[in-house]
């Protein structure tokens, strides 16, 4: 840390030379603009503004064996209301920039909200903003989820981490796996800015092509990742607009267009399509009805889901969050995760309905992990093909996840569907999939088969066997469940 | 230890770090040795020899790698001047052949006596140990073995060679290593690569042009295989416990010789489980010392570098070896690549009758990747570029006023005017203002590869209201051309430590460089 001073103190010094500049002064500052030359809220706009805000804090979390364990993470200061409800805090610009309304730090975890109350608008006044940052690290940080033709602002500010006061960490929002990313807006401090405490960045992206991202900070990553400084991130695709009994296969055909009309194939000028043509169908696949889901533009339906469910694979050492929070140097080599995670929890607390408490060195108790991981597959009312979108943000070791009883079918990787350039499906059906720390895959589990009926449930789990434990208790882990209703 | 800028942390180490991180940028192709003597056929004479790797915490790590026991027949990128094969280095020479030719090649077994017999698998080919009718070195489980240099080779001349002869059948990556004491041995660095060109002649490619500091034009045969640069990672990792105690044995073991010539020693037995490696391995350097130049004279015996640049729009070939005995998630930031092939495997859409591409040749099949999910002993070729399309403003912070011209073509970029200060650019995102107000340079902490502000190639831009950046006097810059950097890492984030100490490891930037600012891989 000493060196890291020296760096500070030399930042001091060269701020003092440079006061000729004009000083903005500003600090925290959250942007998010009602109209954008992209949208400027005529009728034929496609796609909307969404904004976000996150607070780069710490914070603390309960393991499922009861062990409370601090973290650096991300709060949410948009969105509230949507997080503990299991939902992302990306809001549209006019919910975002209403007067926040909502609860304060006392009752963050009480159920009811003031009726009427903007709980999903932006905190951006800053002492409002230290109050509900501080101490509210969620595990897994603030689920982000954008459409295809959407414009993110999204804005992160440096509340500091209270209980290393010693610490001047800065934070930062990688993107992970966005295309064509701008250096600028990738979150990697030696390539751009890093955000001090009391500082606010706005990252600003059009959403990529539909697919399963992730984001996290990207400072000392082997520390703030493992400490718990990763969220989940998914685009849905434009086909989701195709109006009803349209042909999906002409929609995805009319997006790659010349300017005097003429298609073209997307692969041949673009070793990096996203989206190559399907073969031509005999009988169209045509959108069924409104609001029908996919996973990405297939143009020929073979990515629609009933209902989604982000799940993100990570592991805690708690010998190197203790040691974190205890003003010790931490060992990377010996690195050694000892609770195995999907979003934030380890079975059983990954089927527990709602947010998940925890209370923090100042005696408030806040909603730390807003996100279950139970899969729902609402058989009774229609639901049969659940699209799991699954990341992996282990900083040491590649991991396995397997289903008992509902076999797999493997539809993306890396955000991007499993299709040769040809237009042929590359899908296939597995019991296991195997992935790394960075890596995506999108599956979805089909219960169609009149052999699953309501009341079964099935386990989701990883078969690197000595991920089933929470630490000491050899039982819990990675797993959770699939309930069939 | 928190501190995002490699090279002011790691000046703290000491000032020999410092003055290298200093240095200018240097960034190099796939340099390799060539064995052409005679048309169709390759030959090489390799050695397996003791040395130490240089590490950037200062350790000197005790290792094995292959060498070139004479001068090679002739080195490639011809671009390349400052290019050399020693007698041990590590990643091994890399091997640079045509399609088709039939490659010799011949191993000398320079080990320690300690060390015992050594060898080279070649997968991928189908591989003869006979010369002449006549099966040379020793008998081993996987391959023949060059056999201990306890033998005495000046009496009996050869004793401690074998000779590998395959033909490079199909062109792409692959990798070559130790088939013998493989926990050990590879362990201690003795892996490699080969290349193999395609025929340039083949209609599918024979449109492509080859860049000047490229192997060839193309990967494959294949018209979407054709690249401008290319760039060769060998990814592994060490504990150099392991290391420490084959040295100690090797020791013990010339000791005991020393006091009696007629000694003989055991084999240097190693405990190599459980495996807790603390180097991560990019070419054989870890960070920084990766981005340093190829052959550049502080690592003698790790001559290839990992510093990758580009300009935008082009194609980079990204040819990834898994060398070491785990998985190592490789993400590679700023775009998608896609996968080509796997170990010289080209993937194709199967029954792809209606292909638009040249002579009808199958479109790809192989997998868009933003992670490249190495596996021991595994090849991977991909296709890698960046355009900066989508992003919805100017990245070169042009606007109306400055009446630069931006003329798309048939796909929307710039690239009817060669030498245009935005040549690639994606046009529909022209003259576009940076949609959000970026915060004060002074009240954030700017990188060593932050170009100054949010526009490639501009390091600082009073007219667009954005001060040049203030960085802490004395710190030296590593992205003159102020560049779009890139972070290209191992995911598994303990990983991009060295030794424990963060940063280092298996971490490299991509720095794109703005089209005005020349990109010279020969440095």
């Amino acid at each position: 840390m000493c060196k890291y001073r020296l760096v500070v103190g030399a930042l001091l010094i060269s701020a003092g030379l440079w006061v000729c500049v004009p000083a903005q002064a500003q600090s925290f500052r959250v942007q998010c603009p009602d109209k954008t030359a992209l949208h400027p809220g005529a009728k034929t706009d496609k796609g909307s503004i969404k904004c976000q805000h996150i607070a780069g804090s710490d914070g603390f979390a309960t393991m499922a064996d009861g062990n409370q364990i601090y973290l650096f993470g991300f709060a949410p200061l948009s969105g509230l209301e949507d997080i503990q409800g299991g939902l992302p805090g990306t809001e549209l610009a006019s919910t975002f920039n209403k007067p926040y309304s909502g609860p304060i730090v006392a009752d963050l975890s009480s159920a009811t909200h003031p009726a009427g109350g903007n709980v999903n608008a932006a905190i951006r006044e800053p002492a409002m903003l230290m109050n509900m940052g501080v101490l509210a690290a969620n595990a897994p940080a603030p689920l982000i989820a954008i459409d295809e033709d959407d414009e993110l602002y999204l804005t992160l500010s440096n509340v500091g981490m209270i209980m290393r006061p010693d610490l001047f960490e800065q934070h930062t929002v990688h993107f992970h796996g966005y295309p064509n990313a701008s250096s600028y807006f990738d979150g990697v401090p030696d390539a751009s800015v890093a955000i001090n405490i009391a500082g606010s960045f706005t990252y600003y992206y059009t959403a990529p092509d539909a697919g399963t991202y992730f984001w996290h900070c990207h400072i000392t990553p082997p520390e703030h990742l493992q400490m718990g400084m990763v969220g989940q991130l998914f685009v849905r695709p434009r086909q989701n607009q195709v109006p009803k009994n349209t042909s999906l296969r002409d929609a995805l055909v009319n997006t790659y267009k010349h300017s005097d009309g003429t298609t073209y194939d997307p692969c041949v000028a673009d070793v990096l399509c996203s989206s190559p043509i399907p073969p031509a169908q005999l009988s169209p696949v045509k959108q069924p009805a409104a609001g029908a889901k996919y996973a990405y533009n297939d143009g020929d339906g073979s990515t629609q889901y009933d209902v989604e469910y982000p799940l993100q694979m990570m592991g805690f050492d708690p010998n190197f969050h203790f040691v974190g929070m205890t003003f010790n140097p931490e060992a990377f080599a010996d690195m050694k995760d000892k609770y195995f995670l999907l979003n934030g929890r380890s079975y059983p607390d990954t089927v527990t309905a709602g947010v998940i408490a925890t209370a923090a060195s100042d005696g408030v108790s806040r909603p730390a992990q807003p996100l279950p991981a139970a899969i729902i597959i609402d058989k009774t009312h229609g639901q049969k093909r659940a699209l799991l979108r699954i990341s992996d943000l282990s900083v040491t070791e590649f991991s396995t996840l397997a289903t008992v009883g509902v076999p797999m079918k493997v539809i993306g990787f890396h955000a991007r569907m499993l299709r040769d350039e040809a237009g042929n499906n590359m899908f296939y059906d597995t019991n296991s999939i195997t992935i790394g720390g960075g890596e995506s895959i999108d599956v979805i589990l089909d219960v169609s088969d009149p052999a699953y009926t309501a009341g079964q449930t099935f386990f989701l789990y990883s078969t690197n066997l000595d991920h089933l434990s929470n630490d000491a208790e050899n039982f819990g882990g990675m797993m959770t469940e699939i309930r069939i209703l | 230890m928190k501190h995002p800028n490699f090279c002011v942390h790691t000046a703290a180490l000491g000032a020999a770090v410092a003055a290298i991180c200093a240095a200018a940028p240097a960034w190099t192709a796939v340099p390799g040795i060539v064995g052409a003597n005679g048309p169709q056929t390759a030959a090489f004479l390799l050695d397996a020899a003791e040395g130490y790797s240089s590490q950037p915490d200062g350790a000197s790590v005790y290792s094995w790698g292959y060498g070139c026991a004479s001068a090679p027949t002739g080195y490639a990128p011809a671009a390349m001047t400052a290019i050399s094969c020693g007698t041990m280095q590590i990643p091994g020479p890399t091997l640079i052949v045509n399609e088709n030719d039939v490659v010799t090649v011949t191993l000398i077994n320079n080990l320690p006596v300690a060390a015992g017999p050594t060898s080279i698998l070649f997968p991928g080919f189908d591989v003869s140990t006979t010369v002449a009718g006549t099966q040379t070195g020793t008998a081993g489980v996987l391959t023949r073995e060059a056999p201990s240099s306890s033998c005495d080779p000046t009496t009996h001349v050869g004793c401690n060679t074998v000779t590998y002869t395959f033909t490079a059948k199909g062109p792409g990556t692959y990798a070559y290593y130790s088939g013998t004491q493989g926990d050990l041995q590879v362990e201690m660095g003795l892996y490699g690569a080969v290349i193999v060109l395609p025929n340039a002649t083949d209609a599918s490619i024979s449109s492509c042009k080859r860049g000047p500091f490229s192997l060839a034009a193309a990967a494959y045969k294949h018209p979407q295989s054709c690249y401008d640069r290319e760039y060769l990672f060998e990814l592994a990792e060490m504990q150099s416990s392991i290391h420490d105690e084959a040295l100690a044995q090797k020791q013990a073991c010339e000791g005991a010789i020393a006091a009696n010539p007629t000694a003989t020693c055991p084999l240097i037995s190693a405990k190599t489980e459980p495996y807790h490696p603390n180097y991560f391995l990019v070419n054989g350097r870890s960070m920084p010392d990766d981005m340093d130049a190829s052959f550049a004279p502080m690592y003698p015996q790790q001559p290839y570098n990992g510093n990758p640049h580009m300009h935008p729009n082009e194609l980079v070939l990204i040819r990834e070896i898994g060398q070491g005995r785990i998985q190592h998630p490789l993400h590679i930031h700023g775009n998608h690549a896609r996968v080509l092939a796997r170990d010289g495997n080209l993937l194709l859409a199967a029954n792809d009758k209606l292909s638009p591409l040249a002579g009808g040749v199958p479109r790809l099949a192989g997998p868009l990747i933003f992670t490249f999910p190495s596996v021991s002993g595994q090849a991977v070729d991909a296709i890698f570029t960046w355009t900066g399309k989508g992003l919805n403003w100017d990245v070169y912070g042009h606007t109306a006023a400055a009446n630069i011209p931006c003329v798309p073509d048939a796909n929307g970029y710039y690239t009817s005017m060669a030498g245009a200060p935005n040549y690639g650019e994606y046009c529909a995102d022209h003259n576009k203002t940076i949609p959000i107000t970026p915060p004060d340079p002074q009240i954030v902490a700017n990188g060593l590869w932050y170009g100054g502000t949010p526009y490639l190639g501009l390091s600082e831009s009073a007219a667009l209201g954005f001060p040049s950046t203030p960085l802490p006097p004395g710190t030296a810059k590593q992205n003159q051309s102020a560049g779009y950097a890139y972070m290209w890492h191992s995911h598994d984030e303990r990983e991009i430590t060295t030794n424990d100490v963060f940063p280092g490891g298996m971490m490299m930037m991509l720095v794109i460089d703005p089209p005005s600012a020349p990109i010279d891989e020969a440095k």
